[in-house]
């Protein structure tokens, strides 16, 4: 039978009340950092490697002067090598914004011995590569609540200190769902977390961040054991975030009916996803972080490019 | 129970038993605790719960263990027993234990004694009460007595170590019978018939009535020495046994008087009843044994002991009459030779071989026979006259030559030709032997009616002659003469050798006589009855006394109380009051041994049919309960692992961070506890690795806890003084102990001279002498100033000293000179000062002064004094506490003198360090100005 475990409330880092804790998860995050920035590095050089070729510029486009502007704009040394009077548009004027928000609920903390991580861990590990690679792609990275938007190189220790500082604030209790308001236009929203709440509250959340317009991602992180059920004989199944216990005398019997409800589960949050445009992944922890990270890229930069688009 | 030697204290609780079929239904309803698993995405399910709750059953094997471990807990409260007490037969009477506690009883003593300690306890549990009767003292009235008497009488009891009645035991028994009918009746036998076991067992049977005795016999019958015989070439060990169940096969072990081993012979019954050892052993060896037993039989009867009897002499014969080896039977030798073969050494000189007589005297002889030998002249008679002055035995037989002419080396004055006895010319018939008289040394012996004399020597009727008779005719004519002369005796035979004078060698009685003869050989300086000679008033010693005894476990010890002395032939069987062992003065022991040569092992007649027959259990009775309840406990232990394992529980030994914590807590604890527990040396001062990094005084331990202490303060002054003062910073002093510590890392050790110590080992004054040839300096403070007094006796620390130094190489000592170096190391000093002032200082003496050396301000010899001795108790001078305030006072006191005595301090350690470095260094003004010119 697969062995599983919750993480104690100490290796919980986010999740817990005391400053101890919050010192636990500020060790564990560095290697998270490093491999987050692993992860993040991999994904870029396999989709887009040459595209940031003479790097450092942050040169957009140039565009033809129009009466009217500031001087001070045009580029002089373009301009002069024809009769046209160009003005250098910069990057960042064009960056985006991508809300990036991590489930630290005591869910989250839960690890099977089919998983090459905790939850936590690799959401938490997802969230910050996914920050650093689009910092490093020019977009502006912030956690919903709790930051402003950031383009800062290091994006990634800067989160997690203000994760870190967070989960040390007295009376902290990390929520399952991110807070309901709505995101800005043209911004993208992310949420990774095992979703395991009622999926209407989760309808609600996603109704609530695109109430104005703003796209978004949902990563569900799931443990192995989570989708298989592989439990058998006489056991007490204990639920995590409440108090819940259900003794069944042959847990393989339950099997069925389990995948049969996570699977309607999933198709109800899809639906809940896909009504706002939003898209819906489903991560394992058993599978490569790179894996979830280049998909959710790739997500990102089409639904980047849509309302780019749409706007245009 | 069941044909195992098992019972129950309590068997009735081994009917709740049958409550294992409930515990076995109850075991099933109740299923053990589920597995417990933490499951986050619960809450889709939770509404599924109504559904298909089919109760788990306990697994089949946790089932099986848990009825098992119920089964084994009632079995436990039973109470079992393996070797149980045997039950009584349902009397109610006292019990009666007869103890046989004779020597067989001896090699099972223990499980006698145990068997008998059993029955009474078991009787006391009965409410009933006990008498013992040790058969050994069986004539005595027996009345029956409560557990506490038996078992003192028990505790005093030891085996006799010789055969006891029976018999007399029973009429004591019949009269304790008829006061108590009901008495149960145990006798703890040894299963030999010895002792008239047969009689007293039937007078048993006859008295006991209906009830049936129990006859307790051990399963391994006694194995015994009947004798032990010198033999030629060997000593023969003859063992028996009762049956074969006996010792089977095993070893001999020969000791001598002071118990220690000579030698081991194998023996091995076989099949039979008898078996001989062979100790093949050479003959002094041999005649060293003093007691023959075997091993792991200890019992009286199977030790042997051994006197001069056993001893093997070495008898030379030399014989007047040619040597003629045609008619062997006409030679005195062959009947001598077949005489003496069968307990003693023959030697023989071939002729031709010069004086056989000196030859055979080189080759250390106890006996010398001469057979027909008239006149030994010449050296050889001297030699002959000294060998029986030192204690050799001269046996001579008559013959023509000796009738007709004879030396002085005979007992008594011999009429030439002696007389024709029933010849033809004659009419005198053939005499016959007399019996003994009673106080020869031949008496005893048997006097066989055949041997008649025919011719013989005759003595002159001189005054001693009856006192030196051994053996005559029934006409009176002595026929065997005898007259010691110095150590030695002179045994004269009137008649020849061979046949011709007499029949006497071709019977027993020579061959006995022989041996009579040859076995007063060695005991020397004991007046023996009949040996009179010139002292024919000799007392007669009656009875010789014990000196050391067996007892009933074949060990030899001072004799009882109740042994008394023996005659002097005594033969009987011994008895309590002539216990076997060693009788008489240590040089001329007799022994007694607990069986005679002829005494034979026979079982007794204790058949089934007539008496209740048990074996002694060697097993003792063995509680099983704490084994059974040891087991219980480990199939409770698994009975939890199994459950723990059935819940998941082992999942949560993961080793968390937390667990790990307390994990290496428990382990240091451990490890705490293990350096306690190590023994270590309690003082906190610095190890030998520390003080090899750092230079450090040291001082000796002595073991006076005051002198310690000041030598200990004292030099930690005198460090802070030079870590303050001078270039040199030096750890703390350090105790040492001469005998046990490594000193090659001091400069200097001090030593407070303490007169009531014991000296050091003389280990440790080789360490110390080694480390002042190595360069160290040892400061002797015999701290004696104030009691020395010029001229007056050394005070005992000065005599302490000397004793210590005796062992030293002390070089020539002188006191300080002025301008000694040590006086100029660091301060410029006139006197090393101490607590006292007066005391002298004393140093390795320098070389004469040359005579360029006169005007040098100071002076060194090549290396270092190894030894400073002073007297004035330095350490207490310099000792202050850690604010720098003196702890002694001074005399004459002052601040100075303390400041002075610490300046003293300085430079003897300054000293030690530099050498004669300073010496030199008075001449560096004058090497500048010739350096300047």
């Amino acid at each position: 039978m697969v062995d599983v475990r919750l993480l104690d409330a100490d290796e919980q880092g986010a999740g817990a009340l005391h400053q101890l804790d919050a010192l636990d998860l500020a060790r564990r995050l560095p290697s998270l950092i490093v491999a987050a920035k692993e992860v993040a590095a991999t994904v870029m050089h396999g989709v887009h490697g040459r595209r940031r070729a003479g790097a450092g510029e942050t040169f957009w486009q140039f565009r033809p002067f129009v009466f009217g502007e500031s001087t001070s704009r045009i580029d002089w040394r373009r301009s002069a090598r024809d009769d046209r009077i160009y003005v250098r548009e910069r990057e960042w004027e064009a960056a985006h914004t991508v809300w990036i928000w991590c489930d630290r609920s005591a869910s989250m903390g839960y690890v099977s011995g089919l998983a090459l991580q905790p939850k936590l861990d690799r959401a938490l590990m997802l969230g910050l590569a996914l920050a650093d690679l689009l910092v490093r792609g020019g977009e502006r990275v912030g956690i919903p609540g709790l930051t402003r938007a950031l383009a800062s190189r290091n994006i990634v220790e800067l989160l997690a200190e203000r994760m870190i500082a967070e989960s040390v604030r007295p009376g902290f209790a990390p929520a399952e769902l991110p807070p309901a308001d709505a995101l800005a236009p043209r911004t993208q929203g992310v949420v990774i977390s095992d979703f395991l709440s009622d999926p209407d509250d989760i309808a609600a959340v996603i109704r609530g961040m695109s109430a104005r317009g703003a796209l978004g991602h949902l990563v569900m992180i799931a443990d192995p054991v989570e989708e298989t059920f592989p439990f058998r004989g006489h056991t007490e199944f204990r639920d995590v975030d409440t108090t819940a216990r259900l003794r069944v005398g042959e847990a393989e019997s339950f099997r069925d009916d389990y995948v049969k409800r996570l699977a309607l589960h999933r198709e109800a949050l899809r639906s809940a996803a896909s009504s706002r445009g939003w898209s819906f992944i489903v991560h394992r922890t058993d599978r490569p972080a790179s894996e979830a990270l280049l998909g959710l890229r790739m997500r990102l930069e089409a639904g980047q490019g849509a309302p780019l688009r749409g706007s245009a | 129970m069941f044909g195992l030697p098992l019972a129950f204290a309590a068997p009735l609780v081994l009917a709740a038993l049958a409550v294992l079929p409930a515990i076995w239904y109850l075991l099933r309803l109740t299923p053990p605790r589920p597995r417990e698993v933490s499951f986050p995405p619960l809450r889709l399910i939770l509404d599924l719960q109504a559904r298909e709750e089919t109760p788990a059953r306990t697994p089949w094997w946790l089932l099986v263990l848990r009825l098992l471990l119920a089964a084994v807990i009632i079995v436990a409260m039973a109470g079992p027993i393996w070797n149980p007490t045997p039950a009584g037969d349902g009397k109610r009477g006292p019990l009666l234990v007869l103890l046989d506690d004779s020597w067989p009883a001896a090699p099972s003593w223990k499980e006698r004694i145990a068997s008998v300690t059993e029955r009474i306890a078991s009787a006391t549990r009965e409410g009933r009460t006990t008498a013992l009767v040790p058969l050994s003292d069986g004539a005595r009235e027996i009345a029956a007595g409560d557990a506490t008497r038996a078992n003192e009488r028990l505790r005093t009891l030891k085996p006799v170590p010789h055969t006891v009645d029976r018999m007399l035991a029973l009429p004591p028994i019949e009269r304790f019978l008829s006061a108590n009918a009901d008495a149960e009746i145990v006798w703890i036998a040894d299963g030999l018939a010895s002792g008239r076991a047969d009689e007293f067992a039937d007078g048993l049977i006859k008295i006991s009535g209906d009830t049936r005795v129990r006859v307790v016999t051990q399963d391994r019958t006694p194995v015994a020495i009947a004798s032990s015989e010198n033999a030629a070439g060997a000593l023969e060990v003859s063992l028996m046994r009762a049956d074969t169940r006996g010792q089977g096969s095993g070893v001999v072990r020969a000791l001598d008087m002071k118990g220690l081993s000579i030698g081991e012979a194998r023996f091995d019954f076989g099949a039979g009843r008898e078996t001989k050892a062979r100790f093949e052993l050479p003959i002094e060896l041999r005649n060293e044994i003093a007691r023959v037993e075997i091993v792991d039989e200890k019992s009286a009867g199977a030790t042997s002991l051994l006197d001069e009897r056993w001893k093997r002499r070495r008898v030379g014969f030399v014989s007047g009459a040619s040597a003629d080896t045609s008619q062997p039977l006409l030679s005195p030798t062959y009947y001598l030779r077949r005489a003496l073969t069968p307990f003693a050494d023959v030697r023989e000189v071939p002729s031709g071989r010069g004086d056989p007589i000196l030859a055979l005297l080189e080759d250390r002889l106890s006996v010398m026979v001469l057979a027909d030998i008239g006149v030994v002249s010449g050296p050889a008679h001297d030699r002959l006259a000294r060998f029986v002055q030192e204690g050799g035995v001269l046996l001579r037989f008559a013959g023509t030559r000796l009738a007709s002419s004879s030396d002085d080396l005979v007992p008594v004055r011999l009429r030439r030709g002696g007389r024709v006895l029933g010849g033809s010319l004659s009419w005198e018939s053939p005499k016959q032997l007399a019996p003994f008289p009673a106080e020869s040394p031949l008496a005893g012996l048997n006097v066989p009616q055949e041997v008649t004399v025919t011719r013989q020597v005759l003595a002159e009727p001189d005054a001693g002659l009856p006192g030196k008779t051994w053996a005559q005719l029934v006409d009176g004519t002595p026929l065997v003469t005898a007259e010691r002369r110095g150590k030695g005796l002179i045994v004269l035979v009137h008649v020849t050798a061979d046949t011709t004078w007499s029949n006497l060698p071709l019977s027993g009685l020579f061959v006995d006589l022989l041996r009579r003869v040859v076995a007063m050989a060695g005991e020397t300086g004991v007046a023996d009855a009949g040996m009179g000679g010139e002292t024919g008033a000799a007392p007669r010693i009656e009875t010789v006394a014990p000196t050391r005894t067996l007892d009933g476990f074949g060990a030899l010890g001072a004799p009882p109380l109740t042994a008394r002395p023996i005659p002097v032939n005594f033969t009987g069987p011994p008895t309590a009051e002539f216990p076997p062992g060693f009788y008489g003065p240590s040089d001329a022991l007799t022994a007694i041994n607990t069986l005679a040569p002829t005494d034979r092992l026979e079982l007794a007649n204790l058949t089934a049919s007539r008496f209740a027959m048990e074996s002694l259990r060697r097993a003792e009775p063995l509680d099983l309960r704490p084994a059974i309840v040891a087991a219980a406990f480990l199939l409770l232990v698994a009975d939890a692992l199994a459950s723990m394992w059935l819940a998941g529980g082992f999942d949560k030994l993961k080793p968390t961070r937390r667990r790990k914590g307390a994990a290496v807590a428990a382990f240091a604890v451990l490890l705490g506890l293990a350096a306690v527990a190590t023994p270590h040396r309690a003082e906190a001062q610095p190890g030998p690795l520390e003080s090899a990094l750092r230079t450090r005084l040291a001082y000796v331990v002595t073991g006076d806890a005051q002198a310690d202490e000041a030598s200990r303060l004292g030099l930690g002054a005198v460090s802070r003084a030079l870590a303050n003062r001078t270039a040199l910073t030096p750890g703390d002093p350090m105790g040492v102990d001469p005998g046990r510590d490594e000193l090659a890392f001091y400069p200097l050790i001090y030593w407070p001279i303490v007169a009531t110590r014991p000296q050091p080992s003389a280990e440790a004054v080789a360490r110390i002498a080694a480390f002042m040839r190595q360069g160290g300096t040892v400061v002797f403070d015999t701290r004696d100033a104030l009691t020395t007094r010029p001229g007056g006796a050394p005070t005992p620390e000065a005599q302490w000293l000397r004793l210590l130094l005796a062992g030293v190489d002390v070089p020539e000592l002188e006191p300080v000179p002025r301008d000694h170096v040590v006086t100029k190391t660091f301060y410029l000093l006139d006197q090393f000062v101490g607590r006292t002032t007066v005391g002298q200082t004393w140093i390795e003496a320098l070389p004469a002064n040359g005579l360029e050396q006169v005007n040098r301000p100071a002076r060194a010899g090549d290396s270092v004094s190894p030894i400073v001795i002073t007297s004035n108790d330095l350490a207490a001078a310099w000792a202050a506490d850690r604010n720098g305030n003196p702890l002694y006072p001074l005399v004459p006191g002052g601040h100075r003198q303390r400041e002075m005595a610490l300046r003293g301090g300085v430079n003897l350690v300054m000293y030690t360090l530099t050498g004669n470095y300073k010496a030199d260094q008075v001449h560096v003004r004058d090497l500048l100005e010739r350096l300047a010119h």
